[in-house]
């Protein structure tokens, strides 16, 4: 077997026009990791820059109302991973940006869709075009001839006179195309760990090592199924046109046809179903600016019998910042429940998608692409949470302040000092641990594995099938 | 050596041989003439192991080639008649190539030799197969099948498309493989090559074996004028 790989890298080495292809892959692939290297590193920055200015203005707060402060609000950026640059997955239409102010969870803004002017339907050269799209193609153009050339050639017959297996024959043929399709995969992660070189760390490393694993199982996937088309037809023709069917229908139809069903199995709201939603339960509870509301009455009779005081104005507390609080968890409790049953409704989306994959693997690449590259909608989603658990913190450490840092109920001119506001933590974004990544996309990996597996048995009953003359 | 004892072949009903008997003694070379769709090739492919017959025996040095083909494979060196190489190789290395794939090692200098014996020119040696007359191809096809030490040579038309002079090297080394205890089977619709290479001559029509002469009981142009009647009949 492997003097029939060693002779396919030759055929591989000596080929001019692949090897013109390889470096015009590799060129392009050199292209757009650089610009998304350059692309992150100027988000970040960027980002660090407003995120320092942003923190010395909030710092710079001589006095103020802690109210006042909570409509002033900040901004928390969503940090660009470091794999990002390799499978921007969902980032570019989800946005970066965020407002945290009081009394409203706001939406994430400023994506990179919505920025662009769009003059291509197909959008910007990524690496994860080159990745998904191009090397399966080049992989298929190099794999569809293999056995059947042999075939016409009447090589088959002297290859096997000589002594080579059937079997041995194809597998060593998928494996030689295969290792091709490896090669510009540790291209990409040469180039990468180049441009990335003092950011690497263990996770960044091991998530890699998973993005490129889902990687090689796919191309093993495409190459070997390619292959067998290519023993099982006597045209190569007919096996270029039956596996170009299946890419067709693998990277076009299916993933369409799918999100389409996924999307009637489990309907996510329209963003005005989902606001209005949101807006009718919150009204229903207490508004820190409509003294007339039911619930404003229930907390000042218990605040005032728990203060034993008769009036508003005997306590030794600002009621308005109690009132506020309560407000804002009631707000919190309407925000759990909706934004709890949309992160349902995405889970079950994303689980049916997952299954998805036992029909095509390539969706089970593009989920695990996206898993392992932080940018898939799982990370997205843990961002936003985040952002609104620091949002809750740090309403609270204002609205408490407002209410037990010396001032009485109406007192809205009271202002809190410098101190208090230099006191209150900035958001720190949590990355989310490896093991659980994994947990999420151990699936996507399994189903790129037994469609190896299953490519292996199609090579074993094609080589059995295989008719030399 | 070879033997066919009763063969009987068809494919979808339609018959390709029909009771076939002939044998190959070791040093010999017997020629295979017949036209196009005779039976000559489905002969060496059941030689080969690749087709079986549907009743009657196909066999090499005594072991049957449907049942035993990869030991009869072993044995055997087959020349097509066109010899696709890799046209990415030199001559050197699609020789150590399918050496190798046959289990067989060799220093540089020895497949060298045996390219040399075999008739093509060193200065090819190391030259693209690309760049290769047919010719030269049938060469390295003819040193495969000698590196390989094959003890019996099957050969599809050889020398089809040769030039004279190539198909005259062709016969001479194939007479020396003959004198060295080589046992060949010639399939060919070229009726002076056979007369001048081979000992005994077979006639084939339809899958049907219609006549066997010795090579030196007839001269070429009665051989045409035999092999003419035969076909028209």
């Amino acid at each position: 077997m492997w003097q029939i790989i060693k002779n396919e890298g030759y055929f591989l080495s000596r080929s001019r026009t692949l090897l013109g292809t390889s470096l015009a892959f590799l060129l392009m692939l050199f292209l757009t990791l650089f610009l998304g290297h350059q692309q992150t590193q100027q988000q970040t920055q960027a980002y660090q820059t407003a995120k320092d200015h942003l923190r010395a203005q909030w710092e710079g707060i001589k006095e103020m109302n802690p109210h006042g402060a909570a409509h002033y609000g900040t901004y928390v950026f969503k940090p660009a991973n470091l794999l990002g640059s390799l499978d921007e997955g969902v980032n570019t239409v989800t946005g970066n940006v965020l407002r945290v102010e009081g009394h409203v969870q706001n939406e994430i803004v400023h994506s990179e869709a919505s920025q662009m002017q769009s003059i291509s339907k197909f959008g910007k050269l990524k690496s994860s075009l080159l990745l998904q799209f191009i090397v399966p193609l080049l992989l298929i153009f190099l794999a569809f001839h293999t056995v059947s050339s042999e075939k016409q050639s009447g090589r088959l017959k002297l290859l096997v006179l000589q002594g080579a297996k059937p079997f041995s024959l194809i597998f060593a043929k998928t494996l030689a195309i295969w290792s091709y399709g490896l090669l510009l995969l540790m291209a990409v992660l040469l180039v990468y760990t180049l441009f990335n070189f003092q950011n690497l760390d263990a996770e960044v490393l091991t998530r890699s090592v998973l993005f490129f694993l889902s990687y090689a199982l796919y191309y093993f996937i495409l190459t070997g199924l390619t292959v067998f088309f290519s023993s099982r037809w006597q045209n190569a023709t007919v096996a270029l046109t039956s596996m170009l069917g299946i890419w067709i229908v693998w990277t076009i139809f299916l993933p369409n046809i799918l999100m389409s069903s996924v999307e009637k199995w489990h309907p996510l709201p329209s963003r005005n179903e989902f606001k209005t939603a949101m807006k009718e339960d919150r009204s229903k509870g207490l508004d820190g600016h409509n003294p007339t509301d039911e619930r404003k009455k229930e907390l000042e009779e218990a605040t005032l019998k728990e203060y034993e005081v008769d009036s508003l104005s005997q306590l030794p507390i600002n009621f308005d910042g109690l009132l506020m609080q309560a407000d804002e968890e009631y707000g919190n409790q309407v925000w759990d429940k909706h934004f709890g049953q949309l992160r349902t409704v995405l889970t079950q989306q994303k689980q049916s998608l997952q299954l998805g994959g036992s029909i095509n693997p390539f969706i089970a690449l593009q989920n695990a692409s996206r898993g392992f590259a932080a940018s898939d909608n799982l990370h997205h989603q843990e961002f936003l949470v985040q952002v609104e658990q620091f949002r809750r913190v740090f309403i609270k450490a204002l609205n408490d302040k407002h209410a037990y840092g010396g001032s009485k109920t109406g007192d809205w001119g009271w202002k809190a000092d410098n101190a208090f506001f230099k006191s209150i933590p900035d958001f720190k974004y949590q990355p989310i641990t490896l093991a659980s990544v994994f947990s999420h996309y151990v699936l996507d990996l399994a189903i790129l594995m037994l469609w190896s597996i299953l490519t292996v048995v199609l090579l074993i009953l094609g080589a059995r099938k295989m008719q030399i003359v | 050596m070879i033997r066919l004892q009763d063969v009987h072949k068809s494919f979808k009903g339609n018959p390709a041989i029909q009771n076939l008997t002939l044998q190959v003694e070791k040093g010999e070379i017997l020629g295979l003439l017949g036209a196009n769709g005779a039976g000559k090739s489905t002969t060496i492919n059941m030689l080969l192991g690749f087709l079986s017959p549907d009743s009657g025996s196909v066999s090499i040095k005594q072991l049957d080639a449907t049942q035993r083909a990869s030991e009869v494979r072993q044995l055997v060196g087959y020349i097509p008649e066109n010899v696709n190489l890799y046209s990415y190789l030199t001559g050197v290395e699609n020789l150590d190539y399918f050496c190798r794939l046959a289990g067989l090692r060799y220093a540089k200098k020895e497949l060298e030799d045996v390219l040399t014996t075999c008739g093509l020119q060193s200065e090819a040696h190391h030259q693209k197969v690309a760049n290769y007359s047919k010719g030269m191809r049938q060469k390295v096809g003819i040193a495969i099948a000698y590196a390989k030490k094959a003890e019996v040579y099957l050969l599809d038309e050889p020398a089809s498309g040769l030039d004279p002079l190539a198909s005259n090297e062709l016969s001479d080394l194939l007479k020396k493989l003959a004198s060295e205890g080589a046992t060949i089977l010639m399939a060919s619709h070229d009726i002076f090559r056979v007369r001048e290479v081979c000992h005994r001559i077979g006639i084939l029509k339809k899958g049907t074996l219609i006549k066997e002469i010795r090579s030196d009981a007839i001269s070429a142009s009665e051989l045409e004028q035999l092999y003419l009647e035969f076909m028209k009949n």
